[in-house]
């Protein structure tokens, strides 16, 4: 099996005196596409920003691409999150200034250029690139609070993938969208996945935006690490009443799955 | 006094600091308005003004008053760029009212101190409006030299300013040094304030951070764009206002007020009239 990207050991974030996230160890390996689920306040955000070391934790460790990212002094651990692509989820715009899309998805080369140092033509060449590939190009001048929702994660998917980076975190994508932009989604990341063989990181609630790609699921309870398997294996039996209440059925098929409550006709 | 007896001479530093204040005030603008945190500008000018008040009393005239003026501007800047109000359970706004009303109690009490201690509180009255007077062009090279200064961190970090203002987190996430890059712009904003101070007055600061940067948002596209119409846009504001005083014989801080007050409503109607 290749090299670790991931790897938590005996890992505890503690947030105004209540432990909210014990993971005693769990490794994510290169090219794995990996998704973290569980129910609202389980701690799979809080997971996904003690990788950046946003969060910081109160014990155990936590190896990112091979470095220990808590104990980083500030140089290498920039160096580190260079290396990190982070979709997070999507905030209400909270400011004012109307940023371009392409302005929005530079940022992804920012830290690469160096303080001081304006974007090279090739930094803005891999901007392009992904706004293209993403199907953003007519938008690039647009204001970035101009496009809907949809349209506003992928700028961010494509500020992410300027980075060029080993490991791809992604924070609920999908959340709040509609069916057809849903799907979209998923078929975004099953190509990008095949296509760039990085490891990818998806937080999400639904097992319908799940992509075939991902065959693994980690699954989160009251920050516990309660499963961590297939989708098949994660999901059979009882657990999903176990988490959410009773009728609820899982289906998969072509390497897709769903759900659906269980008493429907 | 008309324009007509203008004397070139003495009111030409004037207008040049009028224009400074204007372009160095809309740009801090464009970063303090785009993040949604104008109230930053008031905070910070009237700390300014408190650190001021007290130097006064304390005997110090001039420039030399510029010193605790930018103390005061420095630790509410600073307080307020560097402050986690969601560690106890609150937000920005509750901390810049604190800021705020914390600095205007401590000026108005050392203004009330002026004449138990039988002293002139006239210098400081005139920081708080905004007086013509004050300005001379030892002033002007100082806010010659500050708006240098500032324009030369906001192209050198350009990049880095863009991504701080769309999300502080997301900057850190990306390897971005965030905490270096704000606090610099923290300390520019405190010494660009205080300077400018002597020209336009605490008050008047604000409405030159946040109606042209308010203009410029309307207006252009683009993070380059707007600073430099918002810095346009405040260096006309005060150029213009500055004129309308003299031929008027207005106070002067009041006309420039109106002035990019009414840049703001013009943008505003291009805008409605563009789409």
């Amino acid at each position: 099996m290749n090299s670790p990207v991931i790897e938590a050991q005996d890992l505890r974030v503690v947030m105004r005196g209540r432990c909210v996230l014990d993971v005693p160890h769990v490794s994510i390996h290169e090219g794995e596409f990996v998704a973290l689920m569980g129910p609202n306040g389980a701690g799979k955000t809080t997971f996904l920003r003690a990788l950046l070391a946003l969060q910081p934790i109160a014990h155990g460790s936590i190896r990112v691409l091979g470095q220990e990212v808590h104990s980083l002094p500030w140089r290498p651990l920039a160096q580190l999150r260079q290396k990190i692509g982070y979709v997070p989820q999507l905030q209400p715009i909270t400011g004012d200034m109307p940023l371009t899309v392409r302005e929005v998805a530079s940022m992804g080369r920012t830290a690469r250029a160096g303080l001081f140092k304006r974007l090279t033509a090739e930094d803005w060449r891999q901007v392009d690139a992904w706004l293209e590939k993403l199907g953003l190009q007519y938008h690039a001048h647009h204001a970035f609070h101009e496009l809907s929702g949809g349209e506003q994660r992928k700028v961010l998917l494509a500020r992410a993938l300027a980075q060029e980076p080993a490991l791809l975190l992604l924070d609920e994508p999908t959340a709040h969208l509609d069916l057809g932009w849903r799907e979209q989604w998923v078929q975004l990341l099953q190509q990008l996945h095949l296509e760039t063989r990085r490891t990818f990181l998806l937080i999400c609630h639904e097992l319908e935006v799940l992509p075939p790609a991902c065959q693994r699921v980690l699954l989160l309870r009251a920050g516990r690490l309660v499963a961590d398997g297939t989708v098949q294996k994660v999901f059979e039996g009882d657990r999903l009443s176990d988490l959410y209440g009773e009728g609820f059925e899982v289906w998969h098929r072509n390497g897709r799955h769903g759900v659906v409550p269980g008493g429907a006709p | 006094m008309m324009l007509s007896t203008l004397d070139l001479a003495l009111w030409a530093p004037v207008m040049v600091g009028g224009v400074l204040a204007g372009a160095s005030s809309g740009a801090l603008g464009v970063y303090i308005v785009g993040m949604r945190i104008p109230f930053l500008g008031v905070c910070v000018s009237h700390a300014a003004l408190a650190g001021a008040v007290f130097g006064a009393l304390a005997g110090l005239k001039g420039t030399w008053m510029l010193l605790p003026a930018l103390a005061g501007a420095m630790i509410a800047a600073l307080a307020l760029g560097l402050a986690k109000p969601e560690r106890f359970r609150t937000d920005n706004n509750t901390v810049m009212n604190l800021l705020f009303t914390g600095s205007m109690g401590l000026a108005f009490l050392g203004l009330g101190l002026f004449p138990v201690l039988g002293k002139s509180d006239h210098d400081v009255r005139a920081l708080l409006w905004g007086s013509l007077n004050y300005c001379r062009w030892p002033d002007v090279w100082l806010m010659a030299g500050v708006t240098i200064l500032l324009f030369l961190f906001l192209v050198l970090t350009a990049k880095e300013m863009r991504a701080i203002l769309f999300s502080r987190t997301d900057a850190a996430a990306a390897g971005i040094h965030v905490t270096l890059v704000w606090t610099t712009f923290l300390i520019l904003t405190a010494l660009v304030l205080t300077v400018n101070f002597q020209t336009v007055g605490g008050l008047m600061i604000f409405s030159l951070m946040t109606n042209p940067a308010a203009a410029a948002f309307l207006l252009v596209r683009g993070s380059n764009r707007a600073l430099a119409t918002a810095a346009a846009l405040g260096a006309f504001s005060g150029l213009a206002g500055f004129l309308v005083s003299a031929i008027t014989d207005l106070p002067t801080g009041a006309t420039i007020v109106l002035w990019s007050a009414g840049v703001v409503g013009v943008a505003a109607w291009f805008r409605s009239h563009r789409r």
